[in-house]
């Protein structure tokens, strides 16, 4: 089982400073140092690193993107991770916080950042204390501050607490919270990596992305993108929640079936019941059929089966679950979430909602299951922010998939005013 | 009247220290969240004397505090202790929603409201990234997983 | 096509647009309308409404018109069936919770949900939910109500708040479906520039509370014209239903206002229906007061004031007209006693401004494109607040920088690069310093309360600037310090890198009209000086006056010695509003007559005569030259039965035995283009959209810096500023004004150590003591001037603060507890 960001994870006090050098703690800075920044950067490029937060997006390129010759940089971590079903950032930032702090550091010398924040959602009061005494660590023994082990690169990290706001994990929302703003999403163009943190190029990166980059240049590009698939390298995170024996993170090798994942990893399902559905990359993502268990968990796969792999969360439903009740609260999450700041969305979910819990209360009407897909169909992709989309996935993919679900409940509604 | 504690302004000063100076505006949710520990919530004298120290305006602090979940705005503090109780997908798979309402029932207080004593605070609340843990709570900073009617009384029990 | 332009099709139609254009202005150009909602060209994109959703060819999503710049050889569709289903989702969201109370809505008629619905939208609505509870109708400040049930939360209003007004008192409050607009803590939104807000909220969310259920919008009749508060002389539209007035909205006008107006402009106009208005003509020349038709009033008028001048020599006659007459007002006004009556005595202001400029005299949106600009002795916040606003736009969300050279600390600190006070009273001596600096002589600037080093900083912005524009206001400039300020200018000019140009800032509303109209004893309209005898003949013929008339205060003071026997005096109340105030009481009182031509009975018409109704600004047609030299036709609105005043002006004259008929003001108008150097273009029709610029008058004259000093302090009290405060309590706005909650309380501005020598602390209650005159003020210790100087803001008439003030304008005040 080839693991790298969970290889120690359970080593006794590995938050401490001492014992993370142990296990070969920030042995890359000396290796990064010795090459220019732009060859990290290909390093990064050349191992098939994809963002872990969501989108996926190819994690080298996305550096490479800064404007060029601007000044400030900024580096923002997302560690906001809010996404419902997925806890994996949590459990890198409360057991090994320095292999973060590592990370930041290399994509900060790779990107000619003088200044990273670490924006933890406010619910994270206590990581943030964690991270807190890491960053004290790091900055005692050099590795952060003026002149980083003589190289002549300087670095500060910072932590910074949200307040209990989803959107503020899409990147630009993250930025304008980091501001002191309304979490709300900003237009793009411009992107953040021309126009980010106070309006200057800046690299906005989940926290299992981060946690990579010691790995890669540790260990060379070239071992890293053999791991994994053709277009999906790497080890993912994955959290396995729901109805499953042993609901935990589990570091997975990209590529390997679903069906491992959740019989083998998680022990299977929970007293031995059916598989009925599984949402595989988080709350914002099409849920798939039992059927549909021996896809491939990569990027390409997950999406030719008609979903995402997202951030990494795998749901799981058994076959006690009427997919209504799961649509509404996944629904419900996002009404409470939607920043209200575009009309669709804001009017949108709340729509879905109302249809929705008269549909679970048994007041549906037949109508309604064609109603909600138009709705679904006016809000994707007009929304301002994929959040909007978001909250269409699973009212849109419960219908299609578990169209059966939305009508034995409106059956029992005729049935009871017969 | 509101005022920052001695120690609320060591702290104040090392969070002005994590901002460029002309963007000190960064120190918003850092402020509100000092003051609402401080205080249990985040009234308006005390907007007041945020905007004034990083020069914006009141309404501007009321917009932004009212955006987030974690403020208690107005005059009543929070409970001693808040009980934020998950009730997302993964917790609610795992039976969360019966959990709740035993909770609920045990401080004798409805879902959102403090306990007569000023004890607790129990909301309903979105995920919390512990999924792995459901059902899960979190009980001030502190997260508890994988709880069960027992678990509650014995935490909820603990706690003075 | 240019390297700044970008050629698109847009349904079929190809158009060449500048670079940056959003999407949906250029559709515009071409008259493809594309829906919005919360796009206005003023705040820029924010793209959350989601109506204006149009199909890009290439890219998978709809794309937001609103917030995509147009792209080179980019093929926009605005009508395919993807984009119309689109549209009549938005506009099903849109409408989800908004109450269907149109029939009853204000904003029915001018509503563009109302209309996009009719446009766009679906046939019904699907929803067959509770609507949202929001609160209906509520008051958000004593003038504007908002209904939350209406908001559709586009947050033009709160943007507006952000990015124009910059003050953030508006605000988004709350997340998601819970979103509402609001201020802190529930208090009234009551800014400067409150209710725009109104104007531009594409629902009936904001409405002006004046108006609320007073008329349908369709009922209206419209009189597109101008605000007559101040000199920026913002486009309006006033509506009038059967003869009443209803409400004021902004008309936009780049070259002026940039689309706005303040709240004076919009609840200011109580005076046309205020009780005070005075409405007869009367006259007590034949014993106990009487009124008779304004005809007669007139005649008797012209006749008793040829009556005196030819008795005593027309020196003995004189005229004080106002800056805030028209243009025709002020030329007919001049030409009857200059022609008819044959005096000079002849003025507006008691301030020294004199017309014509060194350098180029700048409209107002030569700001937009100044790298720096210099205010200098201006408040625009509180004189000109329209300014207020282009100027913070530019300095925020523009390329210039802001320099504030000022005797008191303004709002406008709050956005300057570079803030210098001097003290009150070192004006003179700090422009010549500044001058000779630039010239490359010493500039002293000992006990002017400013270090060389700030000069120099001063000079330094000046001197890497491309382009400055000089805001300065003259009425706040004492003793020959615009003088020395013109000479300063000059040399500013003479900085080859840069352009350069100056607005003269005087607040008032046709102060630059009244200059350029020859209301002054020493020119003739344009410019034209007493001392060129030969061109005041060409201009003016061969009998016009050439002896040096008497400026407003030397009447007064002539008056009070009994050498001037006859005042005129039209809409100014001199009693008020000159220094010294109750002297000026007294000197009028000595006149053998009186004449006062008004709209509203003051201090000074009760001393009258013979009093004539002036229609005025709402009424009255006439043009005005705002601050930028820019002519705009002030058109009227309501109807009267008096005539207007520059009907009664020519009655006057024609008493006299002048012939001209003028059928309308612009007959008059019509003469002046003919007979005013600068106004030759000017007509009916060249002004009728956006205003014309005026030639500026000739540059005169500007005194040599040497002899600049700092005015000597009369006692060793402190010395006196007379600041400018908005929505003073005075005859315009008065007690029954419908902006009465933003009248102020009498606040006197100490430096600390003044305060701590005289042993004040914030909230004493104090007199300001000068000569026999005493103002009752509260104790601000503030930044506000250095120490020696005390700023007064002048918030009513009953206040009186004038009477502190010297004849030249600056005085020393004792500070003594109350
Ligand atoms: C509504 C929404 C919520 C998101 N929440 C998170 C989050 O909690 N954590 C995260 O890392 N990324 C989140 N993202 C993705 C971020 O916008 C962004 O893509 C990511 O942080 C980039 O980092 P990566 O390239 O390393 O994945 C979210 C995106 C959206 C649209
Ligand atoms: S009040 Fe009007 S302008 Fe303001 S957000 Fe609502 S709809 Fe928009
Ligand atoms: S007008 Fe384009 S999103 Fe509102």
């Amino acid at each position: 089982m080839t693991q790298i960001l969970f290889k120690d994870i359970n080593k006794k006090d590995l938050h401490t400073l001492a014992v993370y050098e142990e296990t070969g703690g920030y042995k890359s800075l000396k290796k990064a140092f010795a090459k220019e920044p732009d060859e990290i950067i290909e390093m990064v490029k050349a191992s098939g690193l994809r963002g872990r937060g969501g989108a996926g997006f190819p994690c080298g390129l996305k550096w490479s993107f800064l404007a060029k010759d601007v000044f400030p940089r900024y580096l923002c971590c997302n560690a906001d991770e809010s996404e419902p079903g997925t806890c994996k950032d949590r459990e890198l930032l409360l057991k090994n916080p320095h292999l973060l702090i590592e990370g930041m550091i290399l994509c900060s010398y790779a990107c000619r950042i003088e200044t990273g924040y670490i924006y933890l959602r406010g619910e994270f009061y206590d990581l943030c204390e964690i991270m807190e005494k890491a960053l004290e660590e790091a900055y005692a023994k050099g590795y952060l501050g003026k002149n980083i082990l003589g190289s002549g690169f300087d670095l500060d990290i910072h932590t910074h607490l949200g307040a209990g706001a989803y959107i503020c994990g899409e990147e630009s929302a993250l930025l304008n919270s980091l501001e002191g703003m309304r979490g709300e999403p900003r237009m793009k163009p411009p992107f953040p990596a021309v126009q980010g943190l106070y309006a200057k190029p800046t690299v906005i990166n989940n926290v299992e992305t981060l946690c990579v980059v010691p790995y890669i240049v540790n260990e060379g590009a070239e071992k890293y993108a053999a791991i994994g698939t053709e277009k999906s390298k790497g080890t993912k995170l994955v959290s396995v929640s729901g109805h499953v024996k042993k609901p935990a993170n589990y570091e997975v090798v990209l590529g390997t079936p679903v069906r491992e994942i959740i019989y083998d990893m998680a022990g299977g399902m929970r007293d031995d019941n059916q598989l009925k559905a599984f949402i595989p990359g988080g709350s914002s993502v099409p849920m798939l059929r039992a059927d549909q268990v021996d896809t491939p968990y990569d990027y390409e796969s997950l999406q030719a089966a008609g979903s995402m792999l997202g951030s990494g969360a795998l749901i799981v439903l058994d076959h006690t679950v009427n997919v209504v009740e799961t649509s509404l609260r996944l629904v419900s999450f996002y009404m409470h979430e939607s920043c209200g700041k575009c009309t669709p969305c804001r009017e949108g979910t709340r729509w879905m909602w109302q249809i929705l819990h008269q549909i679970q209360t048994g007041k549906g009407e037949a109508a309604h299951v064609e109603e909600l897909l138009d709705i679904c169909d006016n809000m994707s992709f007009k929304c301002f922010c994929p959040l909007g989309d978001a909250a269409v996935a699973p009212v849109a993919s419960s219908i299609q998939n578990f169209r059966a679900d939305y009508e034995e409940l409106l059956q029992r509604m005729t049935a009871n005013t017969v | 009247m509101f005022a920052f504690s001695e120690q609320a302004e060591k702290e104040i000063e090392k969070i002005l220290n994590k901002y460029p100076e002309k963007h000190k505006q960064s120190a918003l949710l850092p402020l509100l969240t000092l003051t609402q520990r401080q205080e249990g919530h985040v009234s308006p004298d005390a907007m007041r004397e945020i905007a004034r120290r990083l020069d914006v305006s009141p309404a501007y602090v009321q917009s932004v505090a009212s955006f987030y979940t974690m403020y208690t705005l107005g005059d009543t503090p929070v409970g001693k202790y808040t009980i934020l109780f998950c009730i997302n997908i993964s917790c609610q798979l795992n039976g969360c929603d019966e959990l709740l309402d035993y909770t609920a029932k045990k401080l004798n207080i409805q879902v959102g409201e403090t306990t007569a004593d000023k004890k607790f605070t129990l909301r309903r609340e979105e995920c919390l990234a512990a999924c792995t843990g459901g059902p899960m709570m979190r009980v001030n900073d502190t997260y508890h997983e994988n709880i069960t009617p027992a678990r509650i009384d014995q935490i909820l029990d603990s706690l003075k | 096509m240019a390297d700044n332009e970008v050629t698109l099709t847009i349904d079929d139609q190809t158009i060449t647009v500048p670079k940056g254009t959003k999407v949906v202005d250029a559709a515009k150009t071409v008259g493809i309308e594309i829906p919005v909602f919360c796009y206005h060209e003023k705040l820029g994109s924010l793209g959350c409404c989601r109506m204006c959703l149009v199909e890009v060819e290439k890219m998978p999503k709809l794309m937001t018109a609103c917030t995509m710049d147009v792209g080179p050889d980019m093929v926009v569709k605005t009508t395919t069936e993807r984009v119309e289903k689109a549209q009549k989702g938005v506009l099903e969201f849109t409408l989800l919770n908004h109450p269907l109370d149109c029939p009853v809505c204000d904003k029915g008629g001018e509503c563009p949900l109302q209309n996009n619905t009719f446009k766009y939208g679906p046939g019904d609505t699907r929803m067959d939910f509770q609507r949202a509870n929001n609160l209906k109708a509520a008051p958000l400040s004593p003038v504007i109500t908002l209904d939350r049930e209406r908001c559709i939360a586009c947050q033009r209003c709160t943007r507006y708040s952000e990015v124009i007004e910059q003050d953030r008192a508006l605000v988004m409050l709350n997340r998601g479906f819970h979103n509402e607009v609001g201020t802190f803590n529930n208090e009234p939104y009551d800014t400067r520039f409150s209710g725009n807000v109104i104007d531009i909220c594409p629902v009936g969310a904001l409405t002006n509370t004046q108006f609320r259920f007073k008329a349908r919008t369709w009922d209206l009749t419209n009189s597109d014209t101008l605000c007559a508060h101040c000199g920026c002389n913002c486009n309006m539209t006033l509506g009038v239903r059967t003869n009443k007035f209803m409400r004021i909205e902004s008309r936009p006008n780049d070259y002026v206002d940039d689309g706005w107006i303040c709240d004076k402009a919009r609840w200011g106009y109580d005076f046309l229906e205020s009780k005070n208005r005075i409405m007869e003509a009367r006259t007590t020349l034949d014993g106990a007061s009487k009124t008779l038709p304004v005809k007669d009033a007139a005649a008797q008028a012209a006749n008793a004031l040829k009556k005196i001048a030819d008795e005593h020599g027309p020196g003995s006659i004189g005229f004080i007209g106002s800056p805030y007459g028209t243009n025709e007002e002020l030329y007919l006004y001049q030409k009857l006693f200059r022609q008819q009556l044959g005096t000079n005595n002849i003025d507006h202001k008691v301030y020294a401004e004199t017309p014509g400029l060194p350098i180029p005299h700048y409209d107002v949106s030569e700001i937009e494109t100044s790298d720096l600009v210099l205010v200098i002795a201006s408040d625009p916040t509180e004189e000109l607040p329209i300014l207020d606003l282009r100027i913070k736009k530019v300095v925020t969300r523009g390329n210039a920088k802001l320099a504030v050279l000022n005797d008191q600390s303004t709002l406008m600190d709050r956005y300057a690069h570079l803030s210098l006070r001097y003290d009150i009273g070192a004006a003179a001596q700090v422009f010549a310093a500044l001058a000779n600096t630039l010239a490359g002589e010493k500039g002293e600037v000992q006990d002017t309360g400013i270090t060389g080093e700030q000069l120099n900083s001063l000079m330094d912005m000046l001197k890497s600037s491309k382009k400055t524009t000089i805001i300065y206001n003259p009425a706040a400039l004492t003793g020959q310090s615009v003088d020395v300020l013109k000479h300063l200018l000059s040399e500013i000019g003479k900085i080859s890198s840069m352009e350069c140009g100056a607005i003269p800032a005087a607040p008032y509303t046709n102060a630059v009209g009244a200059l350029d109209m020859g209301v002054l004893p020493n020119y003739y309209p344009g410019g034209v000086p007493l001392a060129d005898a030969e061109a005041v003949k060409q201009q003016s013929g061969e009998n016009s006056p050439l002896e040096a008339g008497l400026s407003a205060m030397e009447m007064i003071e002539k008056a009070n010695s009994g050498e001037l026997k006859a005042l005129l005096v039209h809409r100014a109340n001199p009693v008020v509003d000159f220094p010294g105030s109750k002297k000026i009481a007294d000197a009028l009182k000595k006149l053998d007559l009186l004449i006062v031509h008004d709209m509203l009975e003051t201090e000074t018409s009760q001393l009258a005569g013979i009093v004539l109704p002036s229609n005025g600004p709402g009424h009255d047609d006439g043009t005005t030259t705002n601050i930028g030299g820019r002519v705009q036709f002030r058109k009227g609105g309501l109807k009267t039965t008096n005539a207007p005043d520059w009907k009664i002006i020519s009655m006057m004259a024609k008493t006299l035995g002048d012939e001209t008929d003028y059928i309308t003001s612009f007959s008059v108008t019509d003469e002046i283009a003919k007979m005013v150097p600068g106004y030759g273009d000017i007509s009916k029709k060249s002004i009728k959209k956006m205003g014309l610029a005026r030639t500026a008058a000739q540059y005169q004259n500007g005194t040599k810096p040497d002899s600049a000093k700092s005015q000597p302090a009369k006692s060793d009290g402190l010395k006196l500023r007379i600041a400018s405060y908005l929505f003073a309590h005075d005859k315009i706005l008065d007690a029954d004004s419908r902006l009465a909650h933003q009248f102020k309380p009498s606040t006197v501005h100490l430096h600390e150590d003044d305060a701590k020598k005289l042993g004040l602390k914030n909230g004493d209650d104090v007199i300001v003591v000068s000569g026999d005159t005493q103002v009752r003020a509260e104790v601000e210790i503030s930044g506000k001037c250095n120490p020696g100087g005390v700023v007064l803001p002048r918030i009513s008439d009953e206040q009186g603060v004038l009477g502190l003030a010297g004849a030249d304008g600056i005085s020393s005040v004792e500070i003594r507890k109350a």
